[in-house]
């Protein structure tokens, strides 16, 4: 009965650490005997049939109910509990002969290969066995150090004679599945031979290899004889029989329910009970036949096969050895992305949630999310009683589970739970006491998680506080899209609400929208104003907005809900009426009222910016001074999100993320108000050219035209210039694809010019709320070039695009160029080749989205459980260090504010100082004040590495402050002052207006150096930062966006890299062959022109066809032979310095010819001869043939993997890019400069250079494709990747191999891939899990060991000490 | 009595010189009689029209108050007499920058900007003229055609 009250933790409980001995510390797994699993069962199973007649469980049935309850209405009658109760308890199968455990039949194979199959013991003799006895215990093995080792024992125990008993072993062999043979045929037994010519004149053909199968029984007997010590030596746990099956355990009837049928006299049962009952039926027959003794190959044999064939598919249904099986065995149970491991245990089904449509709401605050009432009334949050709020619980007990602020349950303190549709609610309330639980509706204010998939990032899912709102979707404010990546064409999202105050808190700090504004991928700001909020902005800036006094008031009365003061600032314009400028609307925006302490200082360029800065005559240049807008046409760039130096993130830094939120909420509130009135709409005359531009567009489309009939017309004479590395086709290819591109970046330039500035495409364009000149120019002017694969559009037909155009024609039109506009309509032709560009892009998105998400989840498992340590070190979950300091200087990226992870923006930073803290009347320092103040400031400890603060920063601000000085003094001398010493300003008007000009004062300086030093330190990476998963978040999730763009000039044209997500996935993967590996080679002396062709063309591979006149056979009296005939004046031209000699040399070096020095001759310094090898007279002619045929690929100079090298020039250096490997030959070549020279092959580098120059040659790597689609991603995660990759010294890509050497954890690599293959291999070598990484965690249901979780709080229960004044006496 | 930071007669030279960007906004350029000052100026137009070659008294005044009691920072119009009576065209704002110019020639110029809510003005000319003004200050523009 004691089991009765133990029951089941449930998951629905909040997680309360349970303190002391009850936690899980580690997981060992391992094999169970046959007898442990009969201790363990609770029943023996062997009746086929499962239920009687009245559909009652049989007795020693599959279904016998001490198994636990089958359905419902069954119940336990181990424990007495019912269906929800009772966990289960095991069965018993005793087999009647033993089979294979289709898992461990690889490992059957292999003790038996490594033990004599006569004496049990293992094939080694007794010194080897103790050797390796001793490093097999030594206490540093790890596992994969013991799994190399076995490996070496197995290829060591490859003897015939058996040292102990010198019985003489076969070989061991897989034959057939399930079927294992001892072959003696290779055996040293003299003995077989003459068996086998004794038997050799009978007529019957007899077998007389002896006994060639081993059988399970064989096994197992040999197994049992094994001594313990021969069981370690192989890495086996626990005794080797029990990798045999002779008992198999039945498993609960919870986990494989059945299901009666109503009505009928039938039930469906889980496919498990299914294979069980075959195994029963199979099993008893069997034992019935060796009860009666029959002859051993009768029946029993075939029955035996049977047995192990359903015994596997009980296993692994989808094991090859099984034919055909429907049924779903334990291993496909466990695996793929619905199995146990990842279906259920890695992420789990939870209560509390809501999932709708969603729409947007301005008039939200950011942190807000509009949840439908409908909603409210189902999730609810349990409340406790306590004085302070039981009227208000009391008023929600009364409203009831059916009017909105209701409360749906009480619980009370003894745990009975009231539901208050069926009890009298004013009772109920008055009864109400402290202590209670009330599960409320959700109320406004309540915290919630709100989520959208794919989550590719930690922003993806954060806290809001919830509004109740009427109506059904949920809603929240435009400015939250971009981290969801929502919109709103039917987007759906999701919510959970937390249902603890711990749970809650830790929601609303860490999740919490306003402390999620930055992306740790490079801290960039993402919530942030979009589309309409950036039009609004854009239109009211304009210069020419006026408003009067009734609208600027009424527009200042649309930034808020009426509850805050604003200031109306004094007018712009006093005469000849008063006016307020719609800047002046902004400023009152971004501060309201003079209590709002906020100023804001930057500088932006906007798009739209031209020239003189705020001079700009397009009022490009955007300036804010102490909070008010001096200039500049406030669009994207300003308000937007991915931008540092943007208004948000400057309030973010500057103040904190409130000041931030507050300023979107009005923004948008303001925003939605404003052009709601104004309007802004989109209609067919936007996108009407005018004459003016139909002109244009026609002169630049018949000009680009014709500049494509010239190159076509000198491509077909044979006199196009040709690009290095490229053929004429080629050649004209890129130059026609120029001149089109041109054409169609020209119709958009006139497109910008000539549009009216009200054209709201224009408009939507120039403040960068949605599309781009691109797009309007494709609407108005012309569609322009469509490509398939980069290229133009390929021919489907025999050399020609469409059959509407002449054969091998090269003309734009008919290689899909689009001359029309969407306005004009499509020609069928150019629709067509529209439809195929449109298709590549639409095919594109679907590939890559698998692909990304795979890459995505490899990343996250290789790097889920690094953290920071409180001693700034990263490590992995066991403890092992992967970075000293991370990023090598302890820094978060979400915090930083300058450009490529620097941590300060330090021109916005003295900008704000200056304006902020007015020198007014205290004096300028001089320049060599400003030094030795900031030296002084410098030399202090918190600027010291030991302080904690990089050597780089320290630089950075020297630096700085040393071009301040410089521009102090150019200033002082341009006006003519004295450049150190200063003069009294009230004598000298000069020293006024330079002080004005760049004049620092002490306090300025001081208030600027303390700040930097002060934030530079607030930046650290706090201790428990999940690093890892964040790293793999930044980079996985860009991979989602990364576009089609495939391939990339590396600086020379011709010359292709691999790009995108397929270069990503093979710098991850450490792919052995890379599609474009690349050699960036250095010149010792790089303005040389002629020493860069002498060097290229001893690195390029140069086959004897290329430098040959003529290859030919000659056949005359005599001899026949081949002649080679070398243009020497071709290996002159280009410096490559082949002799005769030298080709001889590689010739005879060649592999498949097989020639000697004889066979080849030199005549001459430009002449060979070739004599086929003596050969009989009728096969000499096609021996010739064949040396003929492959003379021409002889490599004579070069390195023979450097495909093509390309002389590339920048600024009069020249380099050279190698298309190819063998990165140390390049090296080594005379004239290139080996220190500077790279390979982007990461694997090549490490053989060459060694695993650091490895990391760097990641990071590079990394780094490079990402900048090339324009994707900024803090080096530092990069840095982690390759550390990872590379920390245990050889380059571990993050794919199933690499992982698997990189981690110990069964549990992570079984819920990553292969799971039934790291299970069955943990428990025969019994690995121990430690419970202590991300994945093995969250299975087991206890939070993870990094960021909140890495520390724990300890409370001292015992009482403390009393404090004694005086000491004890002496005696008592 | 006022004092006035700068007080010049100008003649207008250009309009636009970057051509005509907005409708009610234009950009002006002028050079003054006494002090060989340039400026450039965005007028409303609208309300303000100017001409190529038209010549105006320009005045720029910390404060509007007849005593010279130094501009509050709050706005508040009444029916007392002030400085901007005498004058066509009154605009307020801000100093932003004072900057060198060294570009041309050895002689250096000062550049001063000020903002009237978005409406730039930029003053260069010799360093002796720019002393009286101080960085964040309130101004007062006034014009008055001549």
């Amino acid at each position: 009965m004691a089991r009765l009250e133990e029951k089941l933790r449930c998951t629905k409980e909040p997680y309360a650490e349970e303190a002391g001995s009850r936690r899980i510390k580690s997981i060992l797994f391992s094999t169970l005997s046959g007898e442990e699993i009969q201790k363990s069962a609770e029943v023996q199973v062997w009746k086929s049939n499962i239920y009687d007649v009245t559909m009652k469980p049989v007795e020693n049935g599959l279904l016998d109910q001490r198994m636990g309850a089958a359905n419902k209405a069954g119940h336990c009658t181990t424990c007495h509990g019912g269906f929800t109760d009772c966990p289960g308890h095991f069965g018993y199968v005793k087999l009647a002969l033993p089979v294979y455990n289709i898992g461990f039949f690889a490992n059957d194979l292999d003790i038996l290969k490594c033990i004599c199959k006569n004496c049990s013991r293992i094939l080694l003799a007794d010194k080897a066995r103790r050797e390796f006895l001793r490093k097999m215990r030594s206490p540093r093995a790890d596992a994969t150090y013991k799994k190399n080792l076995v490996k070496i024992i197995r290829d060591k125990c490859k003897v015939a004679c058996c040292p102990w008993c010198g019985y003489i072993n076969g070989t061991v062999k897989k034959k057939a599945p399930l079927s294992i043979i001892h072959d003696f045929s290779k055996g040293l037994d003299t003995n077989v031979d003459e068996v086998r010519k004794a038997l050799s004149h009978k007529r019957d053909k007899f077998s007389c290899t002896p006994l060639p199968a081993i059988d399970p029984l064989k096994i197992l007997l040999l197994f049992k004889r094994m001594p313990d010590e021969d069981c370690e030596l192989l890495n086996l746990y626990s005794r080797p029989e029990n990798l045999m099956v002779t008992t198999l355990a039945v498993p609960p009837v919870t986990i494989r329910p059945s299901s009666l049928v109503s009505f009928s006299n039938s039930s469906n049962e889980d496919s498990i009970t299914g294979i069980l009952r075959e195994i029963i039926n199979t099993n008893s027959k069997l034992r019935e036949h060796l009860e009666a003794g029959d002859p051993p190959y009768k029946c029993i044999d075939t029955l035996w096969a049977h047995l192990q064939i359903k015994v596997v598919e009980y296993i692994n249904s989808e094991s090859p050895s099984v034919p055909e099986s429907t049924n779903r065995g334990l291993v496909q149970r466990l695996k793929g992305k619905q199995g146990r491991f990842r279906g259920n245990l890695s992420g789990k089904r939870v209560e509390y949630t809501g999932r709708t449509v969603i729409s947007p709401d301005p008039n939200l605050k950011i942190t807000e999310v509009a949840i439908p009432v409908l909603m409210a009334k189902v999730l609810t949050y349990p409340e406790r009683v306590s004085n302070h709020n039981i009227e208000k619980l009391r008023e929600r007990v009364r409203n009831g589970p059916t009017k909105h602020p209701g409360a749906n349950f009480i619980t009370l303190p003894d745990g009975t739970k009231l539901h208050l549709k069926y009890v009298d609610r004013k009772i109920a309330a008055c009864e109400l006491r402290p202590g209670y639980v009330v599960e409320r509706h959700l109320e406004d204010g309540d915290i919630v998680l709100f989520n959208r998939q794919p989550s590719l990032h930690r922003m993806s899912i954060m806290s809001h506080r919830a509004r109740i709102r009427p109506w059904r979707t949920l809603r929240f404010n435009e400015s939250v899209c971009n981290p969801y990546n929502a919109d709103f064409d039917g987007d759906e999202m999701n919510m959970h609400v937390p249902q603890t105050e711990e749970a809650r808190t830790e929601a609303l700090m860490l999740m919490g929208v306003q402390n999620n504004l930055c992306t740790p991928k490079n801290g960039d700001i993402l919530v942030a104003s979009t589309q309409d909020f950036l039009t609004t902005s854009f239109l009211i800036t304009r210069k020419d907005t006026f408003y009067d006094r009734p609208t600027f008031s009424l527009l200042c009365s649309y930034l808020g809900d009426a509850m805050e003061a604003i200031d109306l600032p004094t007018p712009a314009l006093i005469k000849p009426i008063e006016l307020w400028t719609g800047k002046q609307v902004f400023s009152v925006l971004v501060r309201p009222n003079a209590q709002t302490r906020v100023f804001l200082n930057l500088t932006v360029k906007e798009k739209i910016y031209k020239k003189n800065e705020t001079m700009c005559p397009a009022d490009g240049w955007v300036y804010f001074r102490n909070s008010e807008l001096i200039s500049g046409q406030l669009g994207k760039a300003t308000l937007g999100n991915g931008n540092k130096a943007g208004l948000y993130s400057v309030l973010l830094r500057d103040y904190n993320a409130h000041a931030a939120a507050s300023c979107m909420n009005r923004l948008a509130k303001f925003s939605a108000r404003w052009i709601g009135n104004h309007g802004f709409s989109i209609g067919i005359d936007d996108i009407q050219p005018g004459e003016r531009l139909n002109e244009q567009k026609s002169s630049k489309i018949n000009e680009g035209y014709k500049k494509c009939d010239e190159l076509i017309t000198s491509y077909s004479e044979g006199q196009l210039t040709l690009q290095p590395g490229s053929d004429a086709a080629e050649t004209l290819e890129q130059q026609i694809t120029n001149v089109l591109n041109k054409i169609r970046e020209g119709a958009g330039d006139v497109c910008m010019a000539e549009l009216h500035w009200r054209n709201s495409p224009l408009i939507m364009s120039q403040c960068g709320s949605k599309g781009s000149p691109i797009n309007i120019s494709q609407m108005v002017a012309c569609v322009g070039q469509q490509s398939v694969g980069g290229k133009r559009a390929p021919n489907g037909f025999i050399d020609r695009t469409l059959p509407h155009f002449p054969v091998n024609s090269k003309t734009p039109a008919a290689k899909g160029f689009v001359a029309n506009s969407f306005y004009t309509g499509l020609t069928p032709t150019e629709f067509f080749f529209h439809t195929m560009g449109g298709r590549e892009g639409l095919v594109d998105t679907a590939v890559k989205t698998a692909e990304t998400g795979y890459m995505s989840r490899r990343l996250m498992k290789g790097l889920e459980d690094l953290a920071v340590y409180y001693d700034q070190t990263v490590r992995n979950a066991s403890g092992g260090i992967v970075q000293f300091i991370y990023g090598d200087d302890g820094m978060d990226p979400a915090k930083m504010e300058g450009k490529d992870g620097v941590p300060l923006n330090l021109d916005q930073l003295f900008m704000k100082v200056m304006a902020t803290c007015p020198h007014q009347d205290q004096g300028v320092l001089s320049p060599s004040e400003i030094l030795k103040m900031t030296e002084e400031r410098l030399s202090r400890l918190d600027t010291s590495p030991e302080g904690g603060c990089s050597g780089g920063f320290v630089k950075l601000l020297r630096d700085f402050v040393n071009k301040r000085v410089t521009l102090w003094k150019n200033t002082r001398r341009s006006l003519n002052l004295d450049e150190e010493c200063l003069e009294n300003k009230a004598s000298c008007p000069e020293e006024r207006v330079a002080a004005n000009i760049s004049g620092i004062s002490a306090k300025q300086l001081q208030v600027f150096l303390e700040t930097c030093t002060s934030r530079y330190q607030l930046k650290k990476v706090e201790g428990g930062a999940a690093v890892g998963a964040i790293g793999a978040q930044s980079i996985g999730e860009p991979g989602t966006q990364m576009t089609l763009k495939t391939f990339h000039f590396a600086g020379v044209a011709s010359m292709n890299v691999t790009l995108g997500v397929p270069r990503i996935k093979e710098i991850i993967n450490a792919a052995k062959n890379i599609s474009t590996p690349i050699i960036t080679a250095t010149l010792l002396s790089d303005r040389d022109l002629l020493l860069a062709r002498i060097v290229k063309s001893s690195i390029e591979k140069t086959v004897l066809g290329e430098v040959a006149n003529r290859i030919r056979v000659v056949v005359k009296s005599g001899q026949p032979y081949v002649s080679v005939l070398l243009d020497m004046e071709r290996i002159d031209s280009l410096h490559m310095k082949i002799s005769a000699d030298a080709v001889q040399q590689s010739i005879l070096k060649h592999p498949k010819i097989k020639l000697k020095a004889e066979h080849v001759r030199v005549i001459r310094n430009d002449k060979l001869k070739i004599y086929a090898p003596e050969v009989d007279r009728s096969k000499l002619q096609y021996e010739l043939h064949t040396i003929k045929c492959m003379l021409p690929k002889v490599i004579v100079k070069g390195i023979p993997t450097a495909e093509r090298v390309v002389i590339s020039e920048e600024k009069g250096v020249y380099k050279l890019a190698v298309e190819g490997t063998n990165l140390l030959a390049v090296m080594g070549t005379p004239g290139i400069d080996g220190c500077k020279t790279k390979s982007n092959h990461v694997m090549e580098v490490q053989r060459t250079l060694g695993i650091e120059a490895a990391r760097q040659c990641i990071i590079n790597e990394i780094l490079y494709t990402m900048n090339s689609h324009g994707m900024s991603i803090d080096i530092r995660h990069m840095m982690l990747l390759a550390d990872l990759m590379t920390y245990k010294g050889e380059i571990l890509g993050i794919t199933r191999f690499g992982i698997t050497k990189m981690k110990d954890s069964v549990l992570m690599l079984a819920s990553f891939e292969k799971t039934a293959e790291h299970l069955f291999n943990a428990s025969y070598s019994g690995r121990e899990d430690q419970i202590e990484g991300v994945s093995e965690c969250i299975i087991m249901g206890i939070p993870m060991l990094l960021g909140t979780g890495m520390l724990k709080v300890r409370q001292r229960l015992d009482s403390i000490p009393e404090f004694k004044y005086q000491p004890d006496p002496i005696i008592s | 009595m006022v004092q006035l930071l700068f007080e010049d007669i100008f003649i207008l030279q250009r309009i636009d010189p970057d051509g005509k960007k907005f409708d009610k906004v234009s950009r002006i350029e002028a050079r003054s009689e006494q002090f060989d000052m340039y400026m450039q100026l965005d007028i409303n137009t609208e309300i303000y029209p100017m001409r190529v070659g038209e010549k105006f008294t320009m005045v720029l005044a910390p404060t509007l108050n007849l005593d010279g009691t130094p501009d509050t920072g709050f706005y508040l119009p009444t029916n007392r007499k002030t400085l901007a009576d005498k004058f066509e065209y009154v605009m307020h704002g801000k100093l932003y920058k004072i900057s060198e110019d060294s570009s041309s020639g050895q002689t250096a110029k000062v550049e001063i900007y000020a903002s009237f809510g978005g409406l730039l003005m930029m003053l260069k000319g010799d360093p002796s003229n720019a002393s009286n003004f101080e960085l964040d200050q309130r101004l007062f523009l006034l014009i008055r055609k001549v």
